[in-house]
């Protein structure tokens, strides 16, 4: 998606706010921005309420297991014992219908799934999955890109030739398509992974985590590039190259304190993002696998029921939007406090 | 037979896309009295009387049924359309209940008894038919036909008995030249010499594999276009992605009423593409007169169906095939008779059949043959009540067996596809093992994948349940206990192993053999001996059997004369449109 | 400049090539994937598996095998579908293209002419309380998933409105424009609307950071100091030139999406272009059409990139070296 390159490499080339402190200062100006602070709230307000899912499933469990189908299980709606799976009417008694939303939060508050799971319930740990996913593959894409633009930008010449084009290249794919491509090929090799000793089972988080981190490496890769080149050009390198420092230490202690105001600019628009890509690949069924449920995988289980029981889709696009919405807030908000001379702001 | 739509396009069809594995079930008995077919049963005459001839009737079907070669294809989708526009030598009486399950002759004037100690049939072929293309049918179209088994691939296995097949590739065949299939066409007969006697070879000449083709036809894949044929109708036009067109046949006349009636649209076309939801909405309205997809409505729309005001436009019909989970018996826990008896008790089936879209449209089952077939007799060891049917799950026993035999704690995996129905019976057996026990989790691969994967001995290692369904191909009960469960249907490293559970019983197979003997000489002794070998493999429990589905046929009103054939389910152009 | 086109189209090439080595490895020589398993029928025999081995050629050299791939998805175009023998890929994409030209095409439309309202009016109404409340819905439209934006226009236009004020609305799904102009764009027009909600939020954000950082500059207050109309400003001068960075977006997002990324928008609205073609195919693992879907995109992609970077160093050569 050029929207989201775009959208990076804006904020990117342009934050190298020098100040006698930047960090206290960006945070001093962070401060005072009512909205990103709003969002920051919000933020970890929605982390703790996910974090705490197994809390709130203990409340609703019904046999202690609230990520397992309830099909033949009951619960409680006006002081009457009904049954989750509703069987339908008439003469001919076609179908199964879940329960629908009962709005007492300790018993099937939004309702139950196509195999009686507490919607409610789900709707926590689809978010831990989420938020999971979209934190660690940010921070993983992020991590990997900005070595390889640390090396790209450091050494120069053919190095960076090679990594720029190898960057091109998988810039060059569909985004979804590519994550497409690589799910269905991990995913047919239902052993997993095996990278070295480390092995990753086909339906570990960890797939669609590592997926998602990958396809987005060249979109924190070509700022973050640009940036290394502009600090590698100044003074104060110069300065300690003339000292004889080694590249170790020049890429490490010179120029990587200079670009990491830019990665942590585009940090909260990449979980934006990938929390995004992660939902969507979920929605096609390749990205979290069951037994693991993500805001994703509901939606894409509600729109068999979109018309009968709504809630089911709604609820985690909801939460979805809340959570975007909160990071693209916060992401404006960090990268006015990093870069006060940014022309691309909200307010 | 197990078979995987060619195309599973979704969106509210993802509910079952698989399944979409309708088979052809044939089954001997009373079909047609089990269903409980809600509309009024007006029963047309089935000569096609001309006063309900006319009009088109538009079938909507989600996705169509992939490369159109009648040598190739093994869809219920295009044979349900072949029917109408091919025939065999013998066929399957096109009619609706237990006369459905009679084969009677069609292209030939006979069904013959074999010679040569039942390795020889002569089939003499009737005269003065016509290919739709004016080219008048003689015997040596069937030589043609049986070549094509061998140079367009496909399941080759039905007629591998032939003499010579085995020198037969996708090269080239000539079962003339190597005595298999001799066509005199001066005589008007056609000889078929096999190795080996085969009972269930009658049978197998009644798929649509074996119908007529003229001699003159591609040894190729003919890919989308189909070749001519001898029905009442024939192939206009053939476009996966949009429709079907079936016209009538100018050179058809009636040479046997049973074997293949005159039809009673003017048109049958099939309409590929649509959501299945759309289509139940096409067909509410009229625009439409059959859902395809009666197995992938969704539960939304499932329920608007049982109102009244469409009471005599729904069909529901029991079929002989089986949703279950195979056990690997190749490894540990389930290489234990107490650790498989103990999941059968455990299997909570009343949530299964909800999956499956509620009682109205699955029965639990405990044992391999499903109701209504030859040598049913019900028998549910692995419950609380009386042990003919599942009342519900014995999950003290069950747990008093896993303790028995030593595997509580196993880590098991469960195999099945990753449409939303294969994910959660999965699941729902993931919950099954872990009350006993077990340390149970999912393994889903894609529908296309999966099958192939958990056939293969190559695998074995990488899991423990697997779900898979079966649908008869004819009504022998060989087809569920000697295919899926005979020591002889395990082929190692092979992807089409069809008994995934590798179970091999030496004293069942040995019943299993005595059986196919006597199946030609005492048929009443070889019944008696497939209900004891059913139930004596239920006891051993190689699966976890989950229930019988049913077939949900949705039509439009204008649409009558509705019946349910055993083998082909519903019979197209035999239902006729008022105006 | 023509050195620069050259040098452009060189590595276009270069590009093109590196794709369909990734992509024919990621789907042919993973190991797992048995191209003739899947082509050899329901149940092959040993035999007829080893034929189809070897008329696909998949007993000959890894470069051979390559060279046969590309050849049949390019020249002879015959690349055969997994899950249908008789259906061939190449034309299979082309037909789903119109179906995706028309979604795209039209949700483009839209996107401009709301992103440029969207975005002038806030630049114009800077420091009022319109600015901040347009810049809001328009992030609220980059932070929600396109396809459950479409889920929730479905519940409205086909749930329980459909029968009264969406009876207009045809049942999901795709009508071709030969067949009946009104049914297409009835039925695309939600679509539309759902496809472009993420662009109009992006493109008014880049559009008003853009128009406010041309106003401080010097030719624009030149156009100011000479009296022009502060609306004659805005049309003339600034609108003008901050279309250049306009455009070029465009182009990639417009390539993205013709090139696959539309196909969570077809998939929920049932249209049946290339990216529902490519779900269909990812259903059942039909790997030649994947593939073929993955190598096409991406050379759309391709293509629209180096357009764009022609175009744009053509309108400023100041890039061109880059």
């Amino acid at each position: 998606m050029a929207a989201v390159a775009e959208q990076v490499t804006s904020t990117g080339l342009r934050s190298a706010a020098v100040g006698r402190n930047p960090w206290a200062l960006a945070w001093r100006r962070l401060r005072r921005n009512r909205l990103a602070l709003a969002a920051l709230g919000l933020l970890l307000l929605l982390i703790v309420v996910c974090l705490a899912a197994p809390l709130y499933a203990h409340d609703v469990a019904h046999d202690g297991n609230v990520l397992g189908p309830n099909l033949n299980g009951t619960t409680i709606v006006g002081g009457k014992v009904v049954p989750v799976m509703q069987e339908g009417g008439g003469i001919l008694k076609l179908g199964e219908t879940p329960i629908g939303p009962t709005w007492d939060l300790h018993h099937y508050f939004l309702g139950a799934d196509n195999i009686g799971r507490d919607v409610a319930a789900l709707l926590l740990y689809g978010g831990r999955a989420s938020l999971q996913i979209g934190i660690c593959s940010a921070l993983l894409c992020c991590i990997v890109a900005t070595i390889v633009a640390l090396i790209a930008g450091f050494f120069g010449g053919l190095t960076d030739a090679i990594l720029s084009r190898l960057m091109d290249v998988i810039w060059a794919f569909p985004v979804y398509l590519l994550a497409i491509s690589l799910a269905t090929e991990l995913l047919t090799h239902s052993n997993g992974i095996q990278i070295g000793f480390l092995h990753v089972s086909a339906t570990s988080l960890w797939t669609p985590t590592v997926i998602i981190a990958f396809i987005y490496v060249p979109y924190v890769y070509r700022p973050v590039r640009g940036q290394v080149l502009s600090v590698a050009s100044k003074e104060f390198v110069e300065a300690a190259i003339a000292q004889g420092a080694s590249n170790f230490r020049l890429i490490f202690s010179e120029i990587l304190p200079n670009v990491v105001s830019t990665v942590i600019v585009l940090l909260p628009l990449m979980i934006a993002t990938t929390i995004l890509t992660e939902s969507a690949l979920s929605y096609l069924s390749v990205g979290v696998q069951p037994p693991n449920v993500s805001w994703g995988t509901i939606i894409s289980d509600g729109q068999d029921l979109l018309y009968t029981r709504p809630w089911v889709s709604l609820a985690p696009g909801i939460m979805i939007v809340l959570t975007v919405l909160a990071l693209n807030v916060l992401g404006d908000g960090v990268r006015d406090a990093l870069d006060p001379r940014a022309k691309l702001r909200v307010r | 037979m197990r078979q995987i739509r060619p195309k599973t396009a979704h969106l509210t069809g993802r509910r079952t896309t698989m399944a979409t594995l309708a088979g052809l079930a044939v089954l001997a008995l009373a079909a047609a009295g089990c269903g409980n077919s809600a509309g009024p049963s007006s029963k047309p005459s089935t000569g096609a009387g001309s006063a309900h001839q006319g009009g088109v009737f538009t079938i909507l079907a989600n996705s169509s049924f992939g490369v159109a070669d009648p040598a190739q294809n093994y869809t219920l989708e295009e044979w349900q359309l072949l029917i109408d526009t091919h025939d065999g030598l013998v066929g399957f009486a096109k009619v609706g209940g237990l006369p459905g399950t009679k084969i009677v002759p069609d292209l030939a004037t006979s069904i013959p008894i074999p010679t040569n100690g039942g390795k020889t049939y002569v089939f003499h072929i009737r005269r003065g038919i016509k290919f739709s293309n004016g080219q008048t049918l003689t015997p040596s179209a069937f030589v043609t036909t049986f070549d094509r088994q061998f140079t367009v691939p496909g399941p080759t296995s039905f007629y591998s008995g032939i003499v010579g097949a085995s020198k037969c590739s996708v090269k080239g065949c000539n079962l003339a030249k190597s005595g298999g299939v001799i066509a005199n066409d001066s005589a008007y007969t056609l000889t078929i010499n096999l190795t080996a006697p085969d009972p269930e070879f009658m049978d197998q000449l009644t798929l649509p594999f074996a119908y007529a083709v003229p001699p003159n036809t591609s040894l190729k894949l003919t890919g989308n276009n189909v070749p001519p044929g001898t029905g009442p109708y024939m192939w206009k036009s053939y476009n996966p992605n949009t429709e079907a067109v079936l016209v009538r046949n100018p050179y058809f006349h009636v040479w046997s009423k049973i074997a293949q009636p005159n039809g009673y649209p003017n048109e049958i076309i099939e309409k590929y593409g649509l959501q299945v939801s759309d289509e139940v909405t096409e067909v509410e309205n009229g625009e439409a007169q059959e859902v395809f997809d009666g197995d992938q409505i969704p539960s939304d729309q499932l329920s608007t169906l049982n109102s009244p005001q469409y009471a005599g436009q729904v069909h529901v019909n029991t079929l002989t095939a089986d949703w279950y989970m195979a056990l690997n018996t190749q490894r540990p826990p389930f290489n234990n008779l107490q650790a498989r008896q103990a999941i059968n008790y455990a299997a909570n089936r009343t949530a299964y059949v909800k999956i499956a879209g509620g009682p109205s449209l699955a029965v639990p089952a405990c044992q391999i043959l499903p109701p209504n077939f030859p040598s049913y007799k019900p028998y549910c060891p692995y419950t609380t009540g009386p042990q003919t049917t599942w009342s519900g799950p014995n999950l003290a026993k069950a747990r008093a067996l896993v303790k028995a035999s030593g595997t509580y704690g196993d880590k098991v995996v469960v195999d099945s596809t990753n449409d939303q129905v294969g994910t959660e019976l999965a699941e729902q057996m993931v919950s099954d093992l872990n009350s006993i026990g077990y340390k149970a989790s999912t393994q889903l691969l894609s529908g296309s994948v999966q099958y192939p994967f958990v056939q293969n001995s190559a695998n074995w290692s990488k899991w423990n349940v697997a779900w898979s369904a079966w649908y008869q191909d004819y009504p022998a009960p060989s087809d569920f206990l000697n295919v899926l469960l005979g020591c002889g249907s395990i082929h190692k490293n092979s992807d089409a192993s069809p008994n995934i559970a590798a179970f091999c019983d030496p004293a069942i197979q040995k019943l299993i053999n005595q059986a196919e003997a006597d199946g030609s000489t005492n048929p009443a002794k070889a019944a008696a001996l497939w209900t004891q070998i059913d139930h004596m493999d239920t006891q051993q429990a190689p699966w976890v059997d989950l229930y019988n589905p049913k077939q949900i046929d949705f039509l439009a009103k204008n649409v009558h004369g509705y019946e349910w054939n055993p083998q082909w389910y519903i019979l197209i152009d035999q239902l006729w449109l008022s105006k | 400049m023509l050195t620069f086109i050259i040098r452009r189209t060189l590595w276009t090439v270069v590009v093109m090539f590196v794709i369909t080595v990734v992509v024919f490895f990621i789907f042919f020589k993973t190991p797992g994937v048995d191209p003739a398993r899947a082509l050899a029928g329901r149940n092959p025999s040993p035999q007829t598996l080893a034929e189809v081995r070897a008329q696909l050629g998949l007993n000959r050299p890894l470069l051979v095998q390559y060279g046969l791939m590309m050849k049949r998805i390019f020249i002879t175009r015959n690349l055969v579908s997994y899950s249908d023998q008789g259906q061939l890929v190449i034309p299979e994409i082309f037909a789903a293209a119109p179906a995706t030209l028309s979604l795209v095409f039209g949700a483009a439309i839209i996107w401009i002419v709301m992103a440029i309202v969207m975005g002038v009016a806030a630049a114009r109404l800077r420091g009022r309380i319109y600015d901040p409340i347009l810049m809001i819905l328009a992030l609220i439209g980059l932070s929600a998933p396109v396809f459950w934006i479409g889920q929730v226009a479905n519940l409205i236009t086909q749930g329980g409105l459909h029968n009264s004020v969406f009876s207009w609305v045809p049942p999901l799904g795709y009508t071709s424009f030969t067949v009946s102009p009104l049914h297409w764009f009835t039925g695309l027009v939600f679509p539309w609307i759902t496809l472009s909600i993420l662009y109009i939020g992006f493109y008014a954000r880049v559009l008003r950071a853009n128009l406010l950082e041309i106003q401080t500059e010097d030719y624009v207050r030149t156009a100011r100091a000479k009296g022009l109309s502060e609306r004659r400003v805005l049309l003339r001068h600034t609108l003008r030139t901050s279309m250049i960075t306009f455009v070029s977006l465009f182009g990639l997002d417009f390539g993205a999406l013709v090139g696959g990324g539309a196909i969570l928008t077809e998939v929920v609205f049932g249209i049946h272009g290339v990216g529902f073609l490519t779900w269909q195919a990812l259903q059942n693992l039909d790997l030649p059409t994947i593939m073929a879907v993955v190598i096409y995109g991406a050379f759309f992609i391709v293509l629209m990139n180096a357009l764009v970077d022609i175009a744009y160093a053509w309108l400023d050569p100041r890039v061109r070296p880059a």
